[in-house]
């Protein structure tokens, strides 16, 4: 840990007095307390990707023993219970824990670099949302080491399945707490990105020259902020259902368990494009980058991506086309699925349109990126094909829809993911992932996915149910079985070549100077790993591509910094937050309360006071107690004087409030 | 599922990884997956509501599949004409710095939204005509309704009334007239079920506090897979069925069969003692998951069917009778109805003609001796978490060898 | 831009750090209150999705309902809102005083609001026998109703906070002790609160079963004790003489804190049409 520290940001000897004898202003700057304590958004979106990989490699691995219980016809590697947690498990952590924090890994580390901004609007929220995602995490999974057993009633929970009388054990209490804490984090990160991306942008830079991938996370932080109260209300309902007896979904007292589904979906719908917009963003950087021109028609692809956003939230019942929603809803939910069809296409065509006439170089990155734009063309357009109600009353809950999903979350999402990773890991730790081996992952990877999922297709067609732990060897799914269980092995083997590499090149890997690709957008302006300050001096911004400007136009931009530098050095130099671990603390009490109420038993005897009612309140007086301290405390901060990039001293002062 | 039980098991993982990877390579040479002709094939198939759907589906196909090529193409020529092959070329001026075209923005959203005009028009037809039989058809409708259970499809016949003992019912087996729309209701006791026969229709989902419906039309006599296909708890994949048309005369024939009460086997008036140990001698194990279908069901289907309508040769009218005692003395009848017989069991599925399905538990094993001895032996092994196996606990059942026998014996009697 | 911004040397519509010109802290509340909307959305709709869809046997709600209580505790509510206003304007142009006071009469009709719905969940309970579980009705109007409660009461003690703030010294000040003192500043409020609604309860039940007024005070005598004791220990720390660093800078936070309790009165104003007026229409 501290051997990463180290590299990744430079020691400096800031004395910071304590400001007070009640409240404790760590200033560690290495080792686990300043881990835990740090409100720097480089760090914290570090340690979301980190998060977020290893449970990416976890969900990985129930994806393997899934395809291994279904190479061939009867098979019996997991008995039915496992093969139900597992599937469900692996939904989950995909998308929860591996696909969304790691979109919020780059939302910290790259869109404030983007914006010229020093760090996020709020730093402290920032690392409650971290570590309340962490908490989340940790419940969803500890049904693992519990006789309860991890969820296992699918992704979805669809209610009544999810009821106490299906489920009477805490495998779904679990689901349903870590769920809620992840929304917690999700809506606090949210809110924190869409203030800093609308009120922390550097001087000039206009909505309108925002990068696309700020942009995207923008739309991304909206549709969080939007989408998600709607699956805290079904969770809440659920979960006043096991707990406290209520029949919001219970068919005895006049539930209707559809709702659940309207709910979750509306929810849930959303959430898909929350999955693949800042995909979209992360590749309409690194195409304009690698073709060396701006991204083709960029208000457009601007555009087409709010309006994602907005027709996201009309289209939820496609999601439900078989559960019998009668004519005139199927065929309006259709057609409106139809319609979001347009401005996905026009990203697809945007793309292209910025290959066209670029010069082209092939990187690793740009690899990926491509084969981002193939696989999502395939994922979208068997995504047309679900938008026809009636193709989809066959294609629905088969393997068709599994295919589908599977081209838009890896072969979209991942890909995309995968190309960020790539792009930018030698701005954030200043070395570069080799052509050779990048390469070799991206084919091993890139024939793996399609090997695993296109034989998918054939089999949802040909009648095959997803969610099956096991089938029978007469109905003609045999092959396409064992040929989609081989590509996932060579899908995985891809993966760990994919990561070896990476975690290679960080202790080893090729050492690079600045902008190392020749980019476009302001992040690349700063040294690499970026000093913990970010903008020794705050950019001006003149024009959509902003570094590329810069570059061009050297001696404007030298007297514009020098000025503001003057500036700034007026001000008492570059304010800085203090470290904090009281989000830490608000986290661990909500991580302590969620527990209480997901996994200990109520107790057996009557009267309010119990293990159950204890635990639940003590994590509520710690959170309490943890957002208490971090509202008194107040933001401090201590001042720097950086002399130029990369080799600064520091002076202190005393700290402004 | 913790977490220890996963790795104890991981022996058994690496060694069904090497068995099944040896035998599977050797047929790897016939590795044809994209045939889509299976016994749940959404694309041969055999009723008018597929056949409708069907036809969207390749509309949404033909369309998707050209633009996805002139797409492709496109991004396939820029991708290697623009190509930077040579370092020099990469560090070449750089193109110029266009932000794009509005004109052709224009044209090629143009251009998709009339692609999709293509497949609005057909989804919308099809959408009106998969909902419910058509107005010039509803006159000839045959009406049943399917309700869910965990695991297993219990099917009503409302116009079949029997006296003193409502509808028709039966269990797994949904039996309709060919040629015929048929409109079934979708019910469901517990939680959300879905009622799938790929080859005559989509699904539809069977939710609680909902009524929900769907039509079907077997264009010709046939023996239809159909499998539920909503994540409905531990045992979702095995729960299964079948649909079989009949022609008119067949399909009469089969409703007053069904409608009588059981078939009653008259008991011996010398009670034999040979024969219930001679017909099982050994009692075969079966591995867990194994298939319990025979080939016969995958040649001619329809065939086997009829030949599973007549009473089997060599009945033992001595283990039979016994077995009817068993029946009562080991709680069967607690959930199971066997109607003339005097036993009313509701929860269960209805055997009053169980002889003569041709599958059991749920559609999951053929109705043969061998596959009925191992359901009734160990019910967990088969479906994990169903309620027979918690009843035979709860109501501490145990069965030996030659009750499961005789019990055999009795069930496969009730034509 | 208007007078009394003219008046501080704060000017409160125009953040010059930020890119709009909104300071963060409002922005940020803003996005909130719109995540919270689709909350309460998804909420309200659960209920009249049921109301329309109502279970056999399931109470009629007019019969339950007590409008003439739900109107006066709506009112009180609207009336909160108002004092919650003038009390932000009072901070913006740096009169701490007069903002206290504002602040401690919010308080004040938050919990009455708070109060009226204790009671009037008990008597739901009690004598309408409408429980959370035993109709639909009852799930969803508690969950409903109970959840915007929680709002109020977060709202509440959010007040309470802002109102001990106020009286937080400069950081030279900040020991122990001050803290020590603080939080017992806190919680006297807090008690002041709690104690005054049950014995105000009590009042009406006492009215109700014709009990007593000596009955009422033998029964209560330790809440009415209670209560004055954390009235006496509140005001104890509620020193004007004390030096704070509480001023028109800070008029921002509680700007923010005023957006949440405007829209979680308007929120009421929805439920009580959506829940209550909608049944006599």
């Amino acid at each position: 840990m501290d051997a990463i520290l180290k590299s990744d940001l430079q020691v400096k000897d800031v004395a910071t007095e304590t400001k007070s004898a009640v409240f404790w202003r760590p200033t560690a700057q290495t080792g686990l307390v300043s881990w835990l304590t740090t409100v720097d958004h480089k760090k914290i979106g570090f340690l979301y990707g980190i998060f977020a990989l290893f449970f990416f490699l976890v969900g990985g691995f129930e994806a393997l023993l899934i395809r291994l219980q279904l190479m061939t016809p009867n098979g019996t590697v997991l008995t039915a219970q496992q093969y139900n947690t597992m599937f469900t498990m692996h939904g989950t952590t995909m998308i929860f824990l591996a696909v969304m924090p790691l979109s919020a890994a780059f939302f910290n580390f790259i869109m404030p670099l983007q914006i010229g901004a020093r760090d996020v609007a709020f730093p402290r929220l920032n690392a409650f949302s971290l570590w309340t995602f962490v908490a989340g995490a940790i419940i969803l999974n500890l049904g693992w080491f519990m006789t309860a057993g991890a969820p296992d009633a699918g992704w979805t929970g669809y209610a009544p399945l999810t009821s106490k009388a299906y489920t009477p054990d805490h495998s779904v209490d679990m689901w349903i707490m870590g769920l809620q804490l992840l929304g917690v984090a999700s809506i606090a990160a949210s809110l924190n990105f869409i203030v800093t991306i609308i009120n922390m942008r550097a001087p000039g830079m206009t909505m309108m020259r925002l990068p696309v991938f700020t942009w995207m996370t923008l739309i991304t932080a909206f549709l969080i902020v939007l989408s998600f109260p709607f699956i805290t209300v079904a969770l809440v309902e659920i979960m006043m259902d096991r707990l406290f007896g209520t029949s919001f979904f219970e068919v005895s007292g006049g539930g209707m368990p559809i709702l659940w589904q309207h709910l979750f979906w509306v929810f849930g719908h959303p959430e898909v494009y929350i999955l693949i917009l800042p995909a979209m963003g992360i590749i309409s950087e690194i195409l304009p980058t690698f073709s060396r021109k701006p991204l083709f028609g960029y208000p457009i692809v601007v555009f087409s991506g709010a309006s994602i956003g907005f027709l996201g939230f009309s289209v939820w019942s496609h999601h439900m086309f078989t559960t019998g929603m009668g004519t005139v809803a199927t065929a309006a939910f259709s057609l409106a699925t139809m319609a979001i069809a347009v401005p996905t296409g026009v990203k697809i065509f945007n793309w292209i349109g910025t290959l066209w006439g670029g010069h082209i170089s092939m990187r690793t990155p740009m690899m990926f990126a491509l084969g981002f734009v193939w696989m999502f063309m395939v994922g979208g357009f068997s995504g047309v094909m679900h938008s026809a109600a009636p193709a989809d009353a066959q294609q629905q809950d088969s393997y068709f829809v599994i295919a589908h999903f599977h081209y838009v979350l890896i072969g979209g999402s991942m890909f995309a993911l995968l190309a960020g990773i790539h792009f930018w890991f030698p701005l954030m730790f200043g070395r570069k992932i080799g052509e050779f081996w990048g390469k070799l992952s991206f084919w091993v990877i890139f024939a793996g996915f399609n090997i695993t999922f296109f034989p998918m297709h054939f089999l949802g067609l040909n009648g095959m149910p997803r969610r099956t732990f096991t089938y029978d060897s007469n109905l003609g799914w045999n092959p396409a079985n064992y040929i989609a269980t081989v590509g996932a092995l060579i899908l995985g083997v891809g993966i760990f070549i994919y990561f070896a590499v990476m975690v290679y090149t960080y202790f080893k890997g090729e050492k690079v100077g600045k902008d190392v690709w020749d980019a476009r957008t302001l992040e690349w302006s700063l040294p690499n790993p970026p000093p913990e300050y970010n903008y020794r001096v705050i950019p001006t911004v003149h024009a959509r591509d902003a570094f590329w400007y810069m570059k061009q136009n050297k001696e404007q931009i030298a007297k514009e910094d020098a000025a503001h530098a003057k500036e700034e050095a007026a001000h008492g130099g570059i304010h800085m937050p203090h470290q904090s671990i009281y989000p830490f603390v608000a986290s661990l009490g909500m991580l302590i309360a969620g527990i209480g109420i997901s996994v200990i038993d109520n107790d057996p005897t009557p009267g309010f006071w119990g293990k159950k009612i204890g635990i639940t309140m003590i994590g509520g007086v710690v959170m309490l107690a943890g957002i208490y301290f971090w509202a008194l405390e107040g933001n401090g901060g201590y001042h720097l004087h950086p002399e130029n990039d990369g080799d600064e001293t520091s002076g202190k002062k005393p700290a402004k409030h | 599922m913790r977490l220890a039980t996963i790795l104890s098991s991981a022996a058994r993982w690496s060694r069904a990884v090497l068995a099944v990877g040896a035998v599977s390579l050797l047929s790897a040479c016939d590795f044809n997956f994209w045939r889509m002709d299976g016994h749940q094939s959404t694309i041969k198939v055999e009723g008018p509501v597929a056949k409708s759907q069907l036809d969207v589906f390749y509309v949404t196909c033909w369309v998707t599949l050209v633009i996805f090529i002139l797409v492709g193409a496109v991004l396939a020529y820029a991708s290697i004409k623009f190509k930077a092959r040579t370092p020099e070329e990469e560090k070449a001026v750089p193109p110029e710095q266009g932000h794009g075209n509005p004109l052709i923005e224009i044209g090629l959203i143009g251009a998709s939204v009339l692609a999709l005009v293509i497949i609005a028009i057909p989804t919308l037809k099809a959408i009106w005509y998969t909902y419910d039989v058509p107005e010039d058809r509803k006159a000839d409708t045959y009406e049943v309704t399917a309700t869910g259970y965990q695991w297993w499809f219990k099917f009503d016949y409302p116009s079949e009334q029997i006296a003193g003992a409502g509808a028709l019912s039966t269990a797994n087996e949904l039996v309709i007239p060919a040629g015929r729309p048929i409109r079934i209701n979708l019910r469901t006791v517990d939680v959300i079920h879905s009622f799938w026969v790929p080859k005559l229709a989509g699904k539809v989902d069977m939710i609680p506090n909902r009524a929900n419906h769907l039509w079907l039309q077997a264009d010709q006599p046939g023996y239809y897979w159909g499998q539920c296909a909503e994540f409905c708890g531990d045992s979702h994949a095995v729960m299964r069925f079948r649909v079989i048309a009949l022609g008119p005369k067949d399909f009469n024939d089969w409703l007053s069969q069904q409608t009588a009460p059981a078939r009653d086997v008259a008991p011996p008036r010398v009670a034999t003692q040979d024969a219930p140990k001679a017909q099982f001698a050994s009692l075969r194990t079966f591995k867990q998951n194994e298939s319990g279908i025979t080939a016969k069901y995958d040649t001619s289907p329809l065939d086997a069917w009829k030949a599973h309508q007549f009473p089997e040769k060599g009945e033992n009218p001595a283990l039979i009778a016994q077995g009817k005692a068993l029946f009562k003395e080991k709680a069967c009848l607690s959930c199971h109805e066997v109607r003339g017989h005097g036993f009313a069991g509701i929860s269960g599925p209805t055997l009053t003609h169980f002889g003569s399905r041709s599958t059991l538990a749920g559609g999951l094993l053929e109705n043969n001796t061998e596959q009925l001895h191992r359901w009734i032996h160990n019910p967990e092994s088969v479906k994990p978490g169903n309620k027979m196996a918690k009843g035979y606990i709860d109501n501490n059942i145990k069965l030996t060898n030659e009750d499961e026998v005789a019990l055999v014996a009795y069930l496969q009697s009730l034509k | 831009m208007s007078s009394h911004a003219a008046a501080g040397t704060i000017d409160h519509h125009h953040d010059p750090s930020t890119s709009t010109g909104i300071p963060n802290k409002k922005l940020m509340m803003w996005t909130f209150l719109a995540s919270d909307c689709m909350f309460f959305g998804a909420l309200i709709s659960t209920h009249l999705i049921y109301r329309l869809h109502p279970a056999p046997g399931s109470p009629s709600p007019k019969q339950i309902f007590s409008l003439e209580l739900t109107s006066f505790s709506t009112f009180i509510l609207l009336m909160s809102s108002l004092m919650m206003a003038l009390a932000v304007t009072a901070i913006q142009k740096g009169n701490v005083k007069s903002m206290r006071w504002s602040l401690l009469t919010t308080i004040f009709f938050g919990s009455i609001f708070l109060g009226c719905q204790v009671y009037e969940f008990e008597e739901f309970v009690k004598l309408k026998n409408v429980t959370l579980t035993n109709s639909m009705f009852g799930t969803t109007f508690y969950t409903l109703t109970g959840t915007h409660g929680i709002h109020v009461a977060v709202g509440v003690f959010w007040l309470i906070l802002m109102y001990v703030r106020s009286f937080q010294p400069h950081e030279a000040g900040r020991t122990f002790g001050w803290f020590f003192k603080n939080c017992l500043h806190i919680v006297s409020i807090v008690g002041a609160v709690l104690l005054s609604m049950f014995a105000v309860l009590g009042v009406v039940h006492t009215l109700q079963t014709g009990g007593t007024a000596g009955a009422y005070f033998a029964s209560h005598l330790w809440m009415i004790a209670g209560f004055v004791g954390c009235i006496a220990v509140s005001i104890g720390f509620a020193q004007p003489k004390a030096l704070s660093n509480f001023g028109e800078a800070n008029a921002i936070d509680v700007e923010s804190m005023g957006l949440y309790w405007h829209f979680v009165d308007i929120v009421w104003i929805v439920i009580f049409t959506a829940v209550y007026l909608i049944e006599y229409l």
